[in-house]
């Protein structure tokens, strides 16, 4: 066995966000060591051939992070990273309409003049990369700032750039909300908030109103107003993040499982492997900090164990909710391919809802009647039930936006069939259900095929004679495969307003540091915005890195404008 | 207005174009090798790999999904003990932990008795005598001889350039030893496991190993290959946390030199210009501009389809047409299982080996079916062999305490009845003979499967063409210095500036990691960049004694 190692800095968890923050660490000069408890680095970041010539991404499938100052700060171009760009832009990927249970309902030019506005396309000049960067890649202000109107980041750039948006509420409202102001059809606003839900902040919680629809805007804005991903998928793009670490001389250690974090005078000072790691149970010592980019329950719970934390900390930590529910996902392998039912020709007949030689449908959420049908399906995955009570023609769905447009992608023709774009539906978080978090697992074939009648509400081809394949994973699954995804949470605890911003996950860990000297957090559990893979906890937790002195970056690095340094420390704003 | 004027620049991309010293086609063992030396001498390297993940055959994956991984491919790694690469690198230890269990092949047969063959020789010889005094008694002592052979010709060999077979005859004139390796080359494989041992269980075990991978046992001219596959079959090693993880750490060196790895980057089009190599095109448009290529994928793929047929001599065209692949392929059944398999039978290290053999039953039944197979079909005499993965690396199950095994057979490319109907009956075949030999390989017991056909190895490395696995059948005229012909065997090509290293250029296949080394020490030697490595001590006792 190899003996003991010491680094500057040990990051546990090789996923998207302590890969990115070994990229900065390492970029800043530090000797950084990742420990990743899989044989491959990536996280939710991942794709997998599950039989030969067929692939299918678990989790991350679309691209959020294109503001991200990550890109330029880490240059990741010259790592190797390349989009593939959507040749059909946003007014076109709208137009296609929502999916309901009396068919397609058009979207209205209220709806785009709205979605746009809110987006800072119709600013003067337009603001999205602005906007998009305040809402997520700036950190919390520091605890002795008061939060105000006038000082959330969003808010400033709303005030600076679209003044008739800027209002009081617009920090209190729900989603639906904002919607109400500003769209017009009960379809769209419903496919907005289902997608929202789905991607982290839901439509129906207290004073998210913009990061929630922001999280949407992701999606297509930024990415010059196309549904584009990374050449490659989401792994794709952490390629080049993962390389762009390693060629600043990080050292990652893969299928190295860490078992504690070691505390002396209660400072963090290293980890200690599991015996089952591949160099072994031994300790790797860090002089300057450990940065934790597992989720919290690993980290507190696990890895640190209350001795050495106190029992208010450790009941607000216990507390913190995962209620946003566990994304279920279904990969058809088809024989002939899925197409659209009679009711939604128009689908159809649009290019970007069936795209690709074999017009694979995609992109839609269904069915978006009605803001009572999204409630009820939020009632009923919250209602700790393993399977849902409601009947599978009153289930939402939502069928992932084509890909089928990039060589690369999963979607597409095998020579044995035909594999669907990504099913997802929200159910109950495995470790809330009041039969045991086993009892989905106990109950899959039940749940896919519940899953399967359901999405035959709007899609011909589920029937059994059709299907080769429908792989499904659990939440529990999920939290076996990626320890990180607890609950088998993708987005990570729940993005409402007692847990974001200087709230996420609890005020004590808001500025990326914990109660333990030493030991800093960078997980989509723990820390603002939280999940999408953004660069953007890495890149706000660099912030608090400088002001601990443990971080100086060179010229490379600007803050972020709306930043508050923190009172007694080094500013990061460069002098 | 442009769309990014109404939405603001949000990112740079890779360029369209850019310039390097050495582009590499296809991010397998050979390819990374390659790469990982060239970068760290200072060359300017980009590789360029078509799929999603480096690697090539160096793949853990979890193909049992969700929660199951396994290694569809490379598993048993044989030379590790040679390999430049590890101590060059030094990848032992810090990055990689090699397992070597002691119980290597096993064979079980029907009636309950088994064969060991082990690391340490006096547990196989104790096996053997359960059969026969005399072949235990022979095992030991030929083992004396072979592992010389090995240790001192056939293994350093691997990483110094090939020779003609008249000048090797002469080198190997020098000592004793060389002299008996030359009597083996002119035997077949069945001629010396038949010479050497009487009983013919032992012989059937013998004659796996030896051939397994793809030797045929009647053919002359290769029988140096007998001792290498045998010592080298009794020092399998396992990568703990899967194979991937050779390549994660070799490609983590290239990186760390500077150089650039791009995945779902296919090469569509090796640019020519005035006679010489000017770089490569990728399929999505992106062109790598570079003085010098080295390609690893085989033959056909590099000189017919990306250079193009225009851009050679009629003799070179020739001899890549006459190429000829694999004579049989793999077909691999992939279980998760509750419990590891407990075989019925007379040792329990069975329990505990690396690899374990079972439906064959004697010397005749195992060359029928392999000539079977070599006649396009699989029937009811089939044998193969199994490993419980797990039972050295229990992180292939994110579930704790879960079984991950396969079992894998010879089998044909093209198979009669077609693999769409054959590959469903063939897993329950196996699964009927798996359950005979080790009782608990019950329904019950096992939680998901999956398998691949030869047809499957080829969709998911297109270069594995018919699946071969080692891109070119081992046969006398295509290996050594005619593998893959006699102009290119030294990793140099005809073409100016294309060099070709993958398995199907001298050493071979099977993670040798032979051809990526040879091809970066020509490509080194000849744009006159300085080597910062030296030849493994093995290799400086092997150039002195033959070769100076």
């Amino acid at each position: 066995m190899s003996k003991d190692e010491r680094y500057d800095v040990v990051i546990i968890g090789g996923g998207p966000n302590g890969m990115t923050t070994a990229a900065y660490l390492a970029k800043c000069g530090l000797h950084v060591c990742v420990l990743e408890e899989r044989v491959e680095c990536g996280g939710a970041c991942e794709t997998v051939e599950v039989i030969p010539g067929v692939r299918i991404y678990p989790h991350a499938m679309l691209m959020y992070a294109a503001p991200a100052p990550g890109f330029e700060q880490l240059e990741l171009h010259k790592y190797g990273f390349r989009m593939t760009w959507n040749p059909i832009d946003m007014m076109k990927s709208l137009s296609a309409g929502n999916t309901t249970t009396r068919g397609v309902s058009p979207i209205t030019e209220k709806d785009m003049m709205g979605f746009a506005k809110l987006g800072g396309v119709l600013g003067q000049p337009p603001f999205t990369k602005e906007l998009m960067r305040a809402a997520f890649w700036c950190p919390p202000h520091p605890p002795e700032v008061e939060v105000t109107d006038e000082n959330v980041p969003y808010m400033q750039v709303y005030k600076q750039h679209q003044p008739d948006v800027w209002s009081h509420e617009l920090r209190e409202w729900t989603m639906f909300d904002l919607m109400d102001e500003y769209l017009e059809s009960e379809p769209f606003k419903v496919t907005m908030a289902f997608a929202a839900w789905a991607s982290g902040a839901a439509g129906h919680w207290e004073g998210v109103a913009i990061p929630a629809l922001l999280c949407v805007q992701l999606l297509i804005l930024p990415n010059t107003g196309k549904m584009s991903i990374p050449r490659g998928g989401l792994h794709g793009y952490f390629h080049a993040i993962h390389r762009c670490a390693v060629a600043h001389g990080a050292v990652v250690r893969t299928t190295c499982p860490v078992d504690e974090i070691i505390i002396e005078d209660g400072r963090a000072v290293g980890v200690r492997l599991r015996e089952t790691a591949a160099s072994g149970g031994k300790k790797i010592w860090a002089s300057k900090a450990v940065i934790s980019a597992v989720d919290y329950q690993q980290t507190f719970f696990k890895m640190i164990g209350g001795q050495h934390l106190d029992p208010g900390f450790i009941q607000k930590v216990k507390d913190i909710s995962l209620k946003n529910g566990t994304l279920y996902v279904s990969t058809f392998h088809t024989r002939k391919p899925l197409q659209w039912n009679s009711k939604f020709k128009a689908m159809t007949e649009s290019e970007t809802s069936v795209a690709g030689p074999f017009n694979i449908p995609s992109g839609g959420v269904y069915p978006s009647d009605s803001r009572e049908l999204y409630y009820e399906n939020v009632a009923d995955c919250d209602a700790r039930k393993s399977l849902p009570t409601l009947p599978p023609e009153k289930l939402m769905w939502f069928l992932t936006p084509s890909q089928a447009f990039n060589p690369t992608d999963c979607q597409g023709s095998h020579s044995k069939g035909h594999i669907s774009a990504a099913f997802e539906v929200n159910v109950p978080v495995p470790e809330y259900q009041v039969e045991g978090p086993e009892a989905q697992n106990e109950k899959k074939d039940e749940l896919d095929a519940y899953m399967r009648k359901a999405f035959s509400e709007a899609l011909d081809g589920l029937e059994d004679e059709n299907i080769i394949h429908h792989w499904s994973a659990t939440g529990r699954e999920v939290e076996f495969r990626n320890t990180g995804l607890i609950g088998g949470t993708w987005c990570g605890s729940r993005h409402c307003s007692d847990q974001l911003w200087t709230q996420r996950p609890i005020p004590e860990l808001a500025r990326y540091r914990s109660p333990i000297d030493g030991l800093y957090t960078c997980h989509q559990t723990t820390g603002h915005p939280g999940a999408l893979c953004l660069m953007a906890i890495p890149y706000n937790l660099m912030h608090i890195l400088i002001e601990d002195g443990i971080a100086e970056p060179g010229n490379w690095w600007y803050p972020s404008p709306y930043y508050i340094p923190q009172e007694g420390k080094v500013s990061a704003i460069p002098r | 207005m442009a769309t990014e004027d109404i939405f603001g620049h949000m990112f740079e991309e890779f360029p369209d174009e850019s310039e390097w010293d050495v582009v590499v086609i296809g991010g397998g063992p050979n390819g990374l090798m390659a790469a990982a030396y060239l970068a760290k001498a200072g060359l300017k390297v980009a590789l360029a790999e078509a799929r999603y993940e480096i690697g090539g055959g160096l793949a853990t994956e979890e193909i049992l999904y969700p929660c199951y991984s396994s290694n569809p491919h490379v598993i048993y790694h044989m030379m590790v003990d040679y390999m430049p690469v590890i101590r060059d690198f030094n990848l032992d230890g810090p990055a990689l932990v090699w397992i070597k269990p002691n119980s290597q092949t096993g064979m079980v047969f029907e009636d309950g008795k088994s064969l060991l063959l082990t690391r340490m020789i006096e547990d196989t010889k104790d096996s053997i005598s359960k059969f026969s005094f005399k072949d235990a008694v022979n095992f030991g002592k030929i083992m004396r001889t072979w592992r010389r052979i090995v240790d001192e010709i056939v293994a350093p060999a691997t990483y110094v350039p090939p020779m003609s077979p008249l000048d090797l005859t002469i080198c190997m004139q020098r000592t004793e030893i060389g002299q008996e390796m030359l009597e083996l080359v002119e035997q077949s494989p069945l001629d010396i496991i038949t010479d050497t041992f009487e009983n013919d269980r032992v012989r059937a075990l013998m004659l796996y190993a030896s051939c397994m991978w793809g030797l045929d046992p009647r053919e002359t001219g290769l029988g140096f290959f007998v001792p290498l596959l045998l010592t080298r079959g009794m020092n399998k090693c396992y990568c703990y946390g899967g194979s991937h993880k050779f390549a994660s750490a070799m490609a983590r060196e290239i990186v760390k030199a500077g150089g650039l790895i791009l995945e779902h980057a296919p090469v569509s089009n090796i640019i020519i210009e005035n006679g010489r190599v000017a770089g490569v095109e990728l399929a999505e448009g992106r062109t790598l501009r570079s003085k010098v290529v080295m390609s690893t994928l085989d033959p056909h793929t590099t000189f017919l389809d990306l250079v193009g047929a225009d851009n050679m001599s009629a003799d070179l065209k020739e001899a890549i047409e006459g190429w000829k692949y694999d004579k049989w392929s793999y077909y691999t059944l992939h279980i998760a299982s509750d419990e590891p398999p407990h075989y019925k039978c007379d040792d329990p290290w069975i329990n505990e080996t690396f690899m374990t053999v079972f439906g064959i039953e004697s010397t005749d039944q195992l060359l029928a079916h392999w000539d079977n197979v070599v006649a396009g079909n699989i029937s009811d005499n089939f044998g193969g062999h199994a490993t419980c993965q797990s039972i050295f690396d229990p992180t292939l199950s994110d579930i704790p305490d879960k079984s991950i095994s396969f079992f894998q057979m010879h089998a044909p490319y093209e198979i009669g009845g077609g693999w769409d109907k054959r590959g469903e009956e063939l897993k329950e075949a196996i699964l009927g003979k798996w359950q005979k030999a080790a009782p608990n390989m019950t329904r019950d017991n096992i939680i998901t499967t999956t398998f691949e056909t030869p047809v499957d190895i080829e969709i998911r490395f297109p270069n594995m063409r018919r699946g071969s696995i080692k891109h070119g059948d081992y046969r006398p005229i295509q290996m050594g210095c005619f593998r893959p012909n006699q102009e290119c065997s030294s990793t140099a090509t005809p073409i100016e500036g294309l060099y070709v290293c993958g398995v199907s250029t001298y050493p071979g296949g099977l993670v040798l990691g032979g051809s990526g080394y040879l091809g970066a020490n020509k490509v080194a030697e000849d744009l006159g960049v300085t080597k910062w490595w030296k030849p493994t001590p093995e290799m400086e006792k092997y150039i002195k004694t033959y070769l100076e």
